[in-house]
Protein backbone atom coordinates (compact mmCIF):
# COMPACT_ATOMS: atom_id res chain seq x y z
CA UNK A 1 0.00 0.00 0.00
CA UNK A 2 1.28 3.33 -0.97
CA UNK A 3 0.55 5.17 2.20
CA UNK A 4 3.03 7.28 3.97
CA UNK A 5 5.17 5.68 6.59
CA UNK A 6 5.94 9.19 7.76
CA UNK A 7 2.32 9.76 8.79
CA UNK A 8 2.33 6.47 10.70
CA UNK A 9 5.53 7.35 12.52
CA UNK A 10 4.37 10.86 13.35
CA UNK A 11 1.02 9.63 14.67
CA UNK A 12 2.63 6.86 16.68
CA UNK A 13 5.22 9.23 18.08
CA UNK A 14 2.60 11.80 19.05
CA UNK A 15 0.31 9.21 20.63
CA UNK A 16 3.22 7.41 22.20
CA UNK A 17 4.45 10.65 23.69
CA UNK A 18 0.97 11.32 25.04
CA UNK A 19 0.77 7.81 26.52
CA UNK A 20 4.15 8.20 28.15
CA UNK A 21 3.13 11.55 29.57
CA UNK A 22 -0.09 10.09 30.97
CA UNK A 23 1.05 6.77 32.35
CA UNK A 24 4.79 7.00 32.91
CA UNK A 25 5.89 3.61 31.62
CA UNK A 26 9.41 2.27 32.16
CA UNK A 27 12.02 4.30 30.32
CA UNK A 28 12.84 1.44 27.95
CA UNK A 29 9.29 1.36 26.55
CA UNK A 30 10.12 3.65 23.65
CA UNK A 31 13.18 1.57 22.77
CA UNK A 32 11.09 -1.59 22.81
CA UNK A 33 8.47 -0.14 20.48
CA UNK A 34 11.00 1.37 18.08
CA UNK A 35 13.08 -1.83 18.16
CA UNK A 36 10.04 -3.96 17.36
CA UNK A 37 8.93 -1.70 14.52
CA UNK A 38 12.43 -1.61 13.05
CA UNK A 39 12.73 -5.38 13.25
CA UNK A 40 9.42 -5.73 11.46
CA UNK A 41 10.54 -3.35 8.74
CA UNK A 42 13.83 -5.18 8.17
CA UNK A 43 12.27 -8.66 8.19
CA UNK A 44 9.45 -7.51 5.92
CA UNK A 45 11.96 -6.03 3.49
CA UNK A 46 14.08 -9.21 3.56
CA UNK A 47 10.98 -11.34 2.95
CA UNK A 48 10.02 -9.14 0.00
CA UNK A 49 13.55 -9.35 -1.44
CA UNK A 50 13.59 -13.14 -1.19
CA UNK A 51 10.12 -13.26 -2.70
CA UNK A 52 11.32 -11.12 -5.60
CA UNK A 53 14.32 -13.37 -6.17
CA UNK A 54 16.89 -10.92 -4.83
CA UNK A 55 19.57 -12.51 -2.62
CA UNK A 56 19.97 -10.21 0.42
CA UNK A 57 23.50 -11.50 1.00
CA UNK A 58 24.75 -10.63 -2.45
CA UNK A 59 22.73 -7.42 -2.61
CA UNK A 60 22.91 -6.10 0.97
CA UNK A 61 22.52 -2.47 -0.05
CA UNK A 62 19.11 -3.25 -1.52
CA UNK A 63 17.73 -3.84 1.96
CA UNK A 64 17.49 -0.09 2.48
CA UNK A 65 15.44 0.39 -0.70
CA UNK A 66 12.20 0.21 1.24
CA UNK A 67 10.22 1.51 -1.73
CA UNK A 68 11.04 -1.70 -3.58
CA UNK A 69 8.60 -3.48 -1.31
CA UNK A 70 8.02 -4.74 2.22
CA UNK A 71 6.12 -7.94 2.92
CA UNK A 72 3.62 -6.61 5.43
CA UNK A 73 2.59 -10.06 6.65
CA UNK A 74 6.09 -11.09 7.69
CA UNK A 75 6.81 -7.55 8.88
CA UNK A 76 3.84 -7.61 11.25
CA UNK A 77 4.68 -11.10 12.46
CA UNK A 78 8.30 -10.17 13.13
CA UNK A 79 7.36 -6.94 14.88
CA UNK A 80 4.90 -8.74 17.14
CA UNK A 81 7.38 -11.50 17.98
CA UNK A 82 10.08 -8.96 18.77
CA UNK A 83 7.65 -6.96 20.86
CA UNK A 84 6.72 -10.11 22.77
CA UNK A 85 10.37 -10.97 23.33
CA UNK A 86 11.54 -7.50 24.35
CA UNK A 87 8.54 -6.87 26.58
CA UNK A 88 8.79 -10.35 28.10
CA UNK A 89 5.05 -10.56 27.42
CA UNK A 90 4.45 -7.83 29.95
CA UNK A 91 0.71 -7.36 29.58
CA UNK A 92 0.77 -3.85 30.98
CA UNK A 93 3.37 -2.68 28.49
CA UNK A 94 1.61 -4.40 25.60
CA UNK A 95 -1.68 -2.80 26.64
CA UNK A 96 -0.03 0.57 26.60
CA UNK A 97 1.42 -0.03 23.16
CA UNK A 98 -1.91 -1.20 21.75
CA UNK A 99 -3.68 2.15 21.25
CA UNK A 100 -0.46 3.71 19.99
CA UNK A 101 -0.08 0.97 17.38
CA UNK A 102 -3.69 1.32 16.23
CA UNK A 103 -3.31 5.08 16.03
CA UNK A 104 -0.16 4.60 13.97
CA UNK A 105 -2.12 2.39 11.58
CA UNK A 106 -4.76 5.11 11.37
CA UNK A 107 -2.04 7.58 10.47
CA UNK A 108 -0.63 5.16 7.92
CA UNK A 109 -3.99 4.75 6.18
CA UNK A 110 -4.88 8.44 6.52
CA UNK A 111 -1.59 9.20 4.79
CA UNK A 112 -3.33 8.12 1.58
CA UNK A 113 -4.54 11.71 1.32
CA UNK A 114 -0.94 12.73 0.83
CA UNK A 115 -0.50 10.46 -2.19
CA UNK A 116 -4.08 10.44 -3.49
CA UNK A 117 -4.39 6.70 -2.95
CA UNK A 118 -7.49 6.59 -0.76
CA UNK A 119 -9.97 5.30 -3.31
CA UNK A 120 -11.34 1.82 -3.76
CA UNK A 121 -14.36 0.24 -5.38
CA UNK A 122 -16.85 2.29 -7.38
CA UNK A 123 -19.78 3.63 -5.38
CA UNK A 124 -22.78 5.92 -5.74
CA UNK A 125 -22.85 6.87 -2.08
CA UNK A 126 -22.97 10.64 -1.51
CA UNK A 127 -19.52 10.86 0.01
CA UNK A 128 -17.84 8.85 -2.74
CA UNK A 129 -15.62 10.89 -5.02
CA UNK A 130 -13.60 10.34 -8.20
CA UNK A 131 -9.87 10.45 -8.68
CA UNK A 132 -8.48 13.32 -10.67
CA UNK A 133 -9.51 13.17 -14.31
CA UNK A 134 -12.11 10.48 -13.77
CA UNK A 135 -15.90 10.50 -13.60
CA UNK A 136 -16.22 7.35 -11.50
CA UNK A 137 -17.07 7.98 -7.85
CA UNK A 138 -15.31 5.61 -5.50
CA UNK A 139 -15.31 4.62 -1.86
CA UNK A 140 -12.57 6.41 0.10
CA UNK A 141 -11.82 3.01 1.56
CA UNK A 142 -8.54 3.94 3.22
CA UNK A 143 -10.23 6.79 5.05
CA UNK A 144 -12.82 4.30 6.30
CA UNK A 145 -9.96 2.17 7.58
CA UNK A 146 -8.29 5.18 9.20
CA UNK A 147 -11.49 6.12 11.02
CA UNK A 148 -12.02 2.55 12.18
CA UNK A 149 -8.45 2.42 13.47
CA UNK A 150 -9.04 5.63 15.41
CA UNK A 151 -12.16 4.05 16.92
CA UNK A 152 -10.18 0.91 17.73
CA UNK A 153 -7.48 2.95 19.45
CA UNK A 154 -10.16 4.67 21.50
CA UNK A 155 -11.68 1.32 22.52
CA UNK A 156 -8.42 -0.08 23.85
CA UNK A 157 -7.16 3.15 25.34
CA UNK A 158 -7.53 1.65 28.81
CA UNK A 159 -6.49 -1.78 30.07
CA UNK A 160 -9.38 -4.24 30.00
CA UNK A 161 -9.97 -6.76 32.80
CA UNK A 162 -6.41 -8.01 33.13
CA UNK A 163 -3.06 -7.11 31.57
CA UNK A 164 -2.69 -8.25 27.97
CA UNK A 165 -6.38 -8.38 27.11
CA UNK A 166 -6.42 -4.94 25.52
CA UNK A 167 -3.34 -5.82 23.46
CA UNK A 168 -4.93 -9.03 22.22
CA UNK A 169 -8.13 -7.24 21.32
CA UNK A 170 -6.14 -4.55 19.55
CA UNK A 171 -4.49 -7.16 17.35
CA UNK A 172 -7.90 -8.66 16.56
CA UNK A 173 -9.33 -5.23 15.85
CA UNK A 174 -6.52 -4.38 13.46
CA UNK A 175 -7.01 -7.63 11.58
CA UNK A 176 -10.81 -7.23 11.57
CA UNK A 177 -10.60 -3.68 10.22
CA UNK A 178 -8.33 -4.73 7.38
CA UNK A 179 -10.49 -7.76 6.70
CA UNK A 180 -13.75 -5.83 6.67
CA UNK A 181 -12.45 -3.11 4.34
CA UNK A 182 -10.67 -5.50 1.97
CA UNK A 183 -13.73 -6.10 -0.27
CA UNK A 184 -13.75 -2.38 -1.08
CA UNK A 185 -10.14 -2.46 -2.31
CA UNK A 186 -9.51 -3.14 -5.99
CA UNK A 187 -7.37 -6.24 -6.14
CA UNK A 188 -5.93 -8.79 -8.52
CA UNK A 189 -5.44 -11.51 -5.92
CA UNK A 190 -8.06 -10.85 -3.25
CA UNK A 191 -5.51 -9.48 -0.79
CA UNK A 192 -3.76 -11.11 2.16
CA UNK A 193 -6.98 -12.37 3.72
CA UNK A 194 -5.22 -15.34 5.29
CA UNK A 195 -2.94 -13.04 7.30
CA UNK A 196 -5.94 -11.03 8.49
CA UNK A 197 -7.84 -14.11 9.63
CA UNK A 198 -4.74 -15.43 11.39
CA UNK A 199 -4.27 -12.08 13.14
CA UNK A 200 -7.91 -11.95 14.15
CA UNK A 201 -7.78 -15.33 15.84
CA UNK A 202 -4.31 -14.85 17.30
CA UNK A 203 -5.47 -11.67 19.02
CA UNK A 204 -8.57 -13.35 20.41
CA UNK A 205 -6.52 -16.31 21.66
CA UNK A 206 -4.04 -13.96 23.31
CA UNK A 207 -6.84 -11.94 24.92
CA UNK A 208 -8.49 -15.12 26.19
CA UNK A 209 -5.19 -16.44 27.46
CA UNK A 210 -4.51 -13.18 29.27
CA UNK A 211 -7.95 -13.25 30.89
CA UNK A 212 -7.70 -16.84 32.05
CA UNK A 213 -4.08 -17.01 33.10
CA UNK A 214 -4.11 -13.95 35.30
CA UNK A 215 -7.65 -13.54 36.47
CA UNK A 216 -6.89 -11.52 39.56
CA UNK A 217 -3.94 -9.53 38.34
CA UNK A 218 -4.75 -5.90 37.93
CA UNK A 219 -2.51 -2.98 38.36
CA UNK A 220 -3.43 -0.09 40.54
CA UNK A 221 -5.83 2.21 38.76
CA UNK A 222 -6.97 -0.45 36.30
CA UNK A 223 -10.71 -0.80 35.91
CA UNK A 224 -12.55 -3.16 38.18
CA UNK A 225 -14.35 -5.67 35.96
CA UNK A 226 -16.95 -6.20 38.64
CA UNK A 227 -17.81 -2.53 38.54
CA UNK A 228 -18.40 -2.74 34.79
CA UNK A 229 -17.15 0.79 34.24
CA UNK A 230 -13.94 2.18 32.85
CA UNK A 231 -12.57 5.11 34.76
CA UNK A 232 -10.94 8.00 32.98
CA UNK A 233 -7.21 8.03 32.86
CA UNK A 234 -5.70 10.17 35.51
CA UNK A 235 -2.59 11.93 34.24
CA UNK A 236 -1.00 11.47 37.60
CA UNK A 237 -1.71 7.75 37.77
CA UNK A 238 1.35 5.56 37.48
CA UNK A 239 0.44 2.29 35.81
CA UNK A 240 3.98 1.09 35.75
CA UNK A 241 4.39 1.61 39.44
CA UNK A 242 6.49 -1.56 39.68
CA UNK A 243 9.26 0.17 37.83
CA UNK A 244 9.39 2.89 40.41
CA UNK A 245 10.14 0.42 43.17
CA UNK A 246 8.38 -0.66 46.32
CA UNK A 247 4.99 0.45 45.16
CA UNK A 248 6.02 4.09 45.17
CA UNK A 249 4.39 6.21 42.59
CA UNK A 250 5.61 9.31 40.99
CA UNK A 251 3.11 11.99 40.06
CA UNK A 252 2.92 12.84 36.40
CA UNK A 253 3.57 16.29 35.10
CA UNK A 254 0.73 18.71 35.16
CA UNK A 255 -0.88 19.60 31.86
CA UNK A 256 0.79 22.94 31.99
CA UNK A 257 4.31 21.61 32.14
CA UNK B 1 36.90 -14.72 17.01
CA UNK B 2 34.68 -17.33 18.64
CA UNK B 3 33.69 -20.56 16.96
CA UNK B 4 29.99 -19.64 16.59
CA UNK B 5 30.99 -16.38 14.96
CA UNK B 6 33.25 -18.24 12.54
CA UNK B 7 30.47 -20.67 11.73
CA UNK B 8 28.08 -17.82 11.12
CA UNK B 9 30.59 -16.06 8.89
CA UNK B 10 31.18 -19.26 6.93
CA UNK B 11 27.44 -19.72 6.49
CA UNK B 12 27.04 -16.16 5.24
CA UNK B 13 29.88 -16.59 2.74
CA UNK B 14 28.40 -19.87 1.59
CA UNK B 15 24.99 -18.34 1.05
CA UNK B 16 26.52 -15.33 -0.64
CA UNK B 17 28.27 -17.65 -3.05
CA UNK B 18 24.87 -19.06 -4.00
CA UNK B 19 23.82 -15.72 -5.40
CA UNK B 20 24.09 -15.70 -9.15
CA UNK B 21 24.99 -12.81 -11.36
CA UNK B 22 22.39 -10.93 -13.33
CA UNK B 23 20.76 -13.42 -15.74
CA UNK B 24 21.32 -12.88 -19.41
CA UNK B 25 19.74 -14.24 -22.54
CA UNK B 26 20.68 -14.52 -26.17
CA UNK B 27 17.15 -13.50 -27.18
CA UNK B 28 17.01 -10.07 -28.76
CA UNK B 29 14.55 -7.35 -27.89
CA UNK B 30 13.34 -4.98 -30.61
CA UNK B 31 14.15 -1.34 -30.14
CA UNK B 32 11.47 1.32 -30.02
CA UNK B 33 11.20 5.09 -29.89
CA UNK B 34 8.38 7.43 -28.83
CA UNK B 35 6.84 7.79 -32.31
CA UNK B 36 6.79 4.06 -32.96
CA UNK B 37 5.28 3.40 -29.56
CA UNK B 38 2.54 5.96 -30.12
CA UNK B 39 1.73 4.43 -33.51
CA UNK B 40 1.65 0.98 -31.95
CA UNK B 41 -0.90 2.11 -29.33
CA UNK B 42 -3.10 4.05 -31.74
CA UNK B 43 -3.17 1.24 -34.28
CA UNK B 44 -4.34 -1.21 -31.65
CA UNK B 45 -7.18 1.11 -30.70
CA UNK B 46 -7.28 -0.19 -27.15
CA UNK B 47 -6.23 1.25 -23.82
CA UNK B 48 -2.64 0.44 -22.92
CA UNK B 49 -0.36 0.15 -19.94
CA UNK B 50 3.24 1.06 -20.67
CA UNK B 51 5.73 0.03 -18.03
CA UNK B 52 9.18 1.58 -18.08
CA UNK B 53 11.69 -0.73 -16.43
CA UNK B 54 15.32 -1.83 -16.36
CA UNK B 55 16.96 -5.11 -15.49
CA UNK B 56 19.27 -3.38 -12.99
CA UNK B 57 16.34 -1.76 -11.19
CA UNK B 58 15.63 -3.55 -7.91
CA UNK B 59 12.14 -2.07 -7.41
CA UNK B 60 11.23 -3.24 -10.92
CA UNK B 61 11.66 -6.81 -9.73
CA UNK B 62 8.90 -6.44 -7.18
CA UNK B 63 6.33 -5.23 -9.68
CA UNK B 64 7.24 -7.50 -12.60
CA UNK B 65 5.25 -10.51 -11.28
CA UNK B 66 2.31 -8.22 -10.50
CA UNK B 67 2.24 -6.79 -14.02
CA UNK B 68 2.44 -10.28 -15.47
CA UNK B 69 -0.52 -11.25 -13.31
CA UNK B 70 -2.45 -8.16 -14.39
CA UNK B 71 -1.77 -8.99 -18.03
CA UNK B 72 -3.30 -12.43 -17.51
CA UNK B 73 -6.44 -10.84 -16.08
CA UNK B 74 -6.81 -7.93 -18.53
CA UNK B 75 -5.15 -9.09 -21.75
CA UNK B 76 -8.48 -9.18 -23.57
CA UNK B 77 -9.24 -5.54 -22.77
CA UNK B 78 -5.94 -3.72 -22.30
CA UNK B 79 -2.57 -3.85 -24.09
CA UNK B 80 0.49 -4.21 -21.90
CA UNK B 81 3.81 -2.97 -23.22
CA UNK B 82 7.13 -3.01 -21.43
CA UNK B 83 10.00 -0.71 -22.34
CA UNK B 84 13.45 -1.42 -20.93
CA UNK B 85 15.39 1.81 -20.67
CA UNK B 86 19.11 2.42 -20.20
CA UNK B 87 19.63 -1.30 -20.49
CA UNK B 88 21.33 -3.83 -22.73
CA UNK B 89 19.54 -6.46 -24.72
CA UNK B 90 21.08 -9.58 -23.07
CA UNK B 91 20.33 -8.50 -19.50
CA UNK B 92 16.90 -7.13 -20.38
CA UNK B 93 16.04 -10.38 -22.14
CA UNK B 94 17.32 -12.28 -19.11
CA UNK B 95 14.98 -10.27 -16.90
CA UNK B 96 12.03 -11.06 -19.17
CA UNK B 97 12.86 -14.75 -19.09
CA UNK B 98 13.42 -14.77 -15.33
CA UNK B 99 9.98 -13.35 -14.59
CA UNK B 100 8.29 -15.02 -17.54
CA UNK B 101 6.84 -11.68 -18.62
CA UNK B 102 4.12 -12.61 -21.10
CA UNK B 103 3.51 -9.26 -22.82
CA UNK B 104 5.57 -7.54 -25.49
CA UNK B 105 8.70 -5.68 -24.48
CA UNK B 106 10.98 -3.27 -26.25
CA UNK B 107 14.40 -1.78 -25.68
CA UNK B 108 15.02 1.96 -25.47
CA UNK B 109 18.68 2.36 -24.56
CA UNK B 110 18.71 6.14 -24.41
CA UNK B 111 15.32 6.39 -22.64
CA UNK B 112 13.78 8.54 -25.37
CA UNK B 113 10.33 7.05 -24.70
CA UNK B 114 10.48 8.08 -21.07
CA UNK B 115 11.72 11.55 -22.02
CA UNK B 116 8.78 11.96 -24.42
CA UNK B 117 6.13 10.66 -22.02
CA UNK B 118 7.41 12.46 -18.93
CA UNK B 119 8.90 11.25 -15.69
CA UNK B 120 12.26 10.34 -14.28
CA UNK B 121 13.79 7.15 -12.95
CA UNK B 122 12.45 3.62 -13.10
CA UNK B 123 9.97 2.09 -12.78
CA UNK B 124 7.24 4.24 -14.28
CA UNK B 125 3.84 3.00 -15.36
CA UNK B 126 1.69 4.97 -17.81
CA UNK B 127 -2.01 4.31 -18.23
CA UNK B 128 -3.05 5.34 -21.71
CA UNK B 129 -6.55 5.56 -23.15
CA UNK B 130 -7.39 4.17 -26.57
CA UNK B 131 -7.01 7.63 -28.15
CA UNK B 132 -3.41 7.81 -26.97
CA UNK B 133 -3.96 10.16 -24.03
CA UNK B 134 -1.90 9.49 -20.93
CA UNK B 135 -4.56 9.44 -18.22
CA UNK B 136 -2.33 8.51 -15.32
CA UNK B 137 1.40 8.34 -14.68
CA UNK B 138 2.59 6.32 -11.73
CA UNK B 139 6.20 6.99 -10.83
CA UNK B 140 7.83 4.31 -8.70
CA UNK B 141 6.75 0.83 -7.77
CA UNK B 142 3.04 0.32 -8.24
CA UNK B 143 1.23 -1.85 -5.76
CA UNK B 144 -1.57 -4.28 -6.43
CA UNK B 145 -4.33 -2.00 -5.20
CA UNK B 146 -3.29 0.97 -7.33
CA UNK B 147 -2.68 -1.19 -10.37
CA UNK B 148 -6.11 -2.81 -10.07
CA UNK B 149 -7.74 0.58 -9.56
CA UNK B 150 -6.10 2.18 -12.60
CA UNK B 151 -6.86 -0.83 -14.79
CA UNK B 152 -10.48 -0.61 -13.70
CA UNK B 153 -10.50 3.07 -14.64
CA UNK B 154 -9.00 2.32 -18.05
CA UNK B 155 -11.59 -0.33 -18.78
CA UNK B 156 -14.40 2.00 -17.67
CA UNK B 157 -13.12 4.74 -20.01
CA UNK B 158 -12.99 2.50 -23.06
Amino acid sequence: MEFTLLWAVLTAAALGRLAIWRTKPPPETGDILVGSATTGLVVGRLAAMIGDGVNPLTNPADIIIIRAGVDTGFATLAALLMLARLSRLDGKLLDQAAPVALAALAGWHGGCLWRSTCLGAASDLPWAYPQAGSSIDRHPVELYAALLFIGGAWLVRHPIRSPGVAAGLALSLAAAIRLSTQPLRPSLTGGPVGWYVAGLFAGLVWAGFSTRSRPGERSEGDPDPAAGAVPDLDPSAARFDDSLGDGQTEPGPSPGT
Amino acid sequence: MTRPTLHLLALVLLLAACGGSQPTSTASIPEIGPEALESRILEAGRPAVVNIWASWCIPCRSEAPLLAQAYTAYADRIDFIGVAVQDRSPTAAGFIEEFAIPYENYLDENASVRAAMGGTGVPITYFISSDGTIVRTHIGVIDEQQLALQLDELVARS
